[in-house]
């Protein structure tokens, strides 16, 4: 275990001291996704688009349209439940509020029996006693700075009707409902694409290092110590798992500081998607570090397999916008799913694969990436 | 459980290692004693390194048995590697770790030590300890590459060419150490081309050739073995064809080396006597001209027909 940590210090120090090595680390994705986000973000809105769905169509639901309509900071634009979600899949809208058929009814019901202690329960069979009726309020978690700032205005909006139209009692309230859209200008979309590009470099440029201390016979000579190889291995995968949880730690930190990314999942699957992901373009750098003869063979394997791979696997966009022709590719590159686990877990962004299939595929190139290097890494 | 040391510290026996058609080792024999510095003497692709090699536990022979410490280092090559330290012919260092750092790193690996003090003091890195090894010269790579063979106080140091690259003064200085740990009592297998080195240090040196040992024994017995005339050398003239030389009175051969004549006679004065006349008649002088006992180098010339550095 001395041995490990000694070699694996060793190993870290000459990373560090490598400029370039620490430049392509960590600099360049975070030049990255600086300037992705800064050319995907766009200006600032002042009014949020919100759809309006009018399922009840009396003169309270009109009223109530109008007491909305008087809030600056929300412009309306009249719409069917299914259109007005599909506008905001596309962006064009940031919120649905949809006005239950049975709003008018409720809303006189309640002037007419006036304050009541305990509210309606009739109108209301689930559950304790509460509003008379309920508005349904679409927004997005993923935006998160949008979406707190509509709810709030909602909720205003509504308090402010119950006591004009009661003097008292909640007869209107709201439902929040979560609606995940497909915002292509959203950091929260690059953030966890460029996490899984930064993985895969780091993996991939294992191997230059590997084929560089096999060319400078530094693998030969540690082949003449008692150090088992084993060893030699763990270090090099030890250091590297540690770059990469540092690289996710500084490129999410930027994604949450810069450009307001709400990270929705459970640390510990993250950091597991993140070591997952890690192992699985380790071993490919393994494999390739097995075929590649010099250092500069090995360099050029790595620019030809991950340049394509980092435009193919949906890092900037989404897959659905690729050509159809281009789809084959993308459903065999691992990033494809180590850059959809990421973001389910990351940002909840819609999955282009369930979960365990995404880390299942993962696996699958860890273990298979394994067995070849086993068989054909040479260490002279 | 006693181990008795065995009489050799290296036996050697049938060795072989093809590489396709290459027979870079064939047939190799010999055994090291404890205690003594031993040199394999040869030119570049005589299958030195490879044989050194296969004694490190590094490659597997294609043939033959190899006793390294009373152990089969084919068999069990980890058993070997804490007790030896090894020397590789190129310096493989970080490149990005100071000397020191490399020292530490490298002692880590044993269960025994010596102080990284003692390692920079003895191959005279001290004051280049905090330089990235990146930076180092040629020879001082050299010399940190021989610091880690001894980091483990081994038993037994193979050494490989260790001299190479390294200045006149370097070099002098890693023979002193070099025969130093003979007096505390470590065994070393020593590859070289250099003629001198051998002469200096080897206690017995076996010269090798296309994979082959073709002689053993101690520098003075491989010399008198062979020559029991001395060599009278002078740079070579033109106007003067070896044949002539040759016929020259009481010259048993005459062979040019590195751009010198050398004959070598069995009675010096007749042979000078006659050169001198003969040159005179061309109205020139031999320059350089000089007289000296055989050397490893006429022995090898002797056996191989080619000069050992070439």
């Amino acid at each position: 275990m001395q041995a490990l940590l000694r070699l694996t210090i060793a190993n870290g120090r000459s990373f560090v001291r490598d400029r370039n090595a620490l430049f392509w680390t960590f600099a360049f994705p975070v030049i990255f996704i600086l300037l992705f986000g800064a050319i995907f973000s766009g200006g600032g809105t002042t009014t949020y688009r919100v759809a309006w769905v009018d399922q009840d169509g009396t003169a309270a639901s009109a009223h109530l349209r109008q007491a909305f309509a008087g809030v600056p900071l929300l412009r309306l634009q009249d719409d069917s439940l299914s259109a007005a979600r599909a506008a905001m899949q596309k962006g064009d809208v940031r919120a649905v509020v949809v006005v239950p058929a049975g709003y008018g009814a409720a809303v006189a019901d309640a002037a007419a029996t006036g304050p009541a202690p305990n509210g309606p329960a009739a109108t209301s069979p689930t559950g304790p006693p509460g509003p008379a009726v309920r508005l349904e309020l679409y927004t997005d978690p993923s935006q998160q700075a949008s979406s707190t700032t509509i709810r709030q205005v909602v909720a205003q909006v509504v308090a402010s009707l119950n006591v004009a139209l009661t003097g008292r009692t909640a007869v209107l309230g709201v439902t929040d409902r979560a609606l995940q859209t497909q915002d292509l200008t959203s950091a929260a979309f690059l953030v966890p694409g460029i996490l899984g590009m930064a993985l895969m470099q780091l993996g991939l440029f294992s191997a230059v290092g590997l084929v560089s201390q096999r060319e400078k016979l530094i693998l030969k000579r540690l082949g003449a110590t008692p150090l088992p190889r084993w060893t030699l291995v763990g270090s090099n995968v030890v250091l590297r798992l540690l770059i990469g949880i540092g690289q996710a730690v500084l490129i999410m930190g930027i994604g949450v500081a810069v450009f307001g990314v709400t990270v929705l999942g459970s640390f510990w699957l993250m950091a597991g998607i993140v070591v997952l992901g890690a192992l699985a373009f380790i071993a490919i750098g393994y494999v390739i570090a097995s075929f590649a003869r010099t250092e500069e063979a090995a360099d050029g394997i790595v620019q030809v397999i991950q340049f394509p791979m980092m435009f193919l696997s949906g890092v900037f966009f989404p897959l659905e916008i690729m050509p159809s022709v281009l789809r084959p590719v993308a459903a065999v590159l691992p990033l494809t799913y180590l850059g959809d686990a990421l973001r389910q877990v990351m940002v909840g962004g819609s999955a282009y694969a369930p979960l365990p299939l995404d880390l299942g595929i993962l696996a699958a190139w860890f273990v298979v990436c394994l067995g070849v290097s086993a068989r054909f890494f040479r260490w002279e | 459980m006693t181990i008795v040391p065995p009489a050799a510290i290296i036996e050697v026996a049938g060795l072989r290692k093809h590489y396709g058609e290459l027979r870079a080792v064939d047939g190799v024999s010999f055994a090291v004693r404890r205690g003594e510095i031993f040199g394999l003497l040869g030119p570049n692709g005589a299958g030195k390194t490879t044989t050194v090699e296969i004694l490190e536990g590094l490659r597997a022979p294609d043939a033959g048995t190899v006793r390294v410490l009373g152990i089969d280092a084919t068999r069990h090559p980890d058993r070997i590697k804490e007790r030896v330290g090894i020397q590789l012919q190129t310096a493989a260092l970080y490149p990005f770790l100071t000397v020191s750092e490399v020292l530490d790193l490298f002692r880590s690996f044993y269960a025994r030590s010596r102080s990284t003090a003692w390692l920079l003091e003895a191959l005279d890195l001290g004051e280049r300890r905090h330089a990235q090894t990146r930076h180092l010269s040629g020879g001082q790579r050299q010399r940190l590459s021989v610091a880690l063979a001894l980091v483990n106080e081994p038993e037994l140091v193979f050494l490989d060419e260790p001299t190479t690259g390294m200045d006149p003064q370097a070099r002098r200085s890693l023979w002193d150490l070099v025969l130093r740990l003979r007096e505390q009592g470590t065994s070393v297998l020593l590859t070289t081309h250099y003629m001198e080195e051998a002469e200096q240090l080897c206690d017995r040196v076996a010269i090798m050739d296309h994979g082959h040992v073709l002689e053993l024994g101690t520098v003075e017995e491989l010399v008198t073995r062979r020559f029991h005339e001395r060599a009278v050398q002078f740079d070579t003239l033109p106007g003067l064809d070896m044949a002539e030389l040759a016929a020259l009175p009481k010259v048993k051969r005459a062979v040019i080396e590195d751009g010198e004549t050398v004959l070598y006679t069995s009675d010096v004065a007749a042979t000078i006597g006659a050169l001198l006349a003969r040159t005179e008649t061309l109205g020139q002088d031999p320059a350089n001209l000089g007289i000296r006992r055989a050397t490893l180098e006429d022995v090898f010339l002797d056996l191989t027909g080619h000069a050992l550095r070439e």
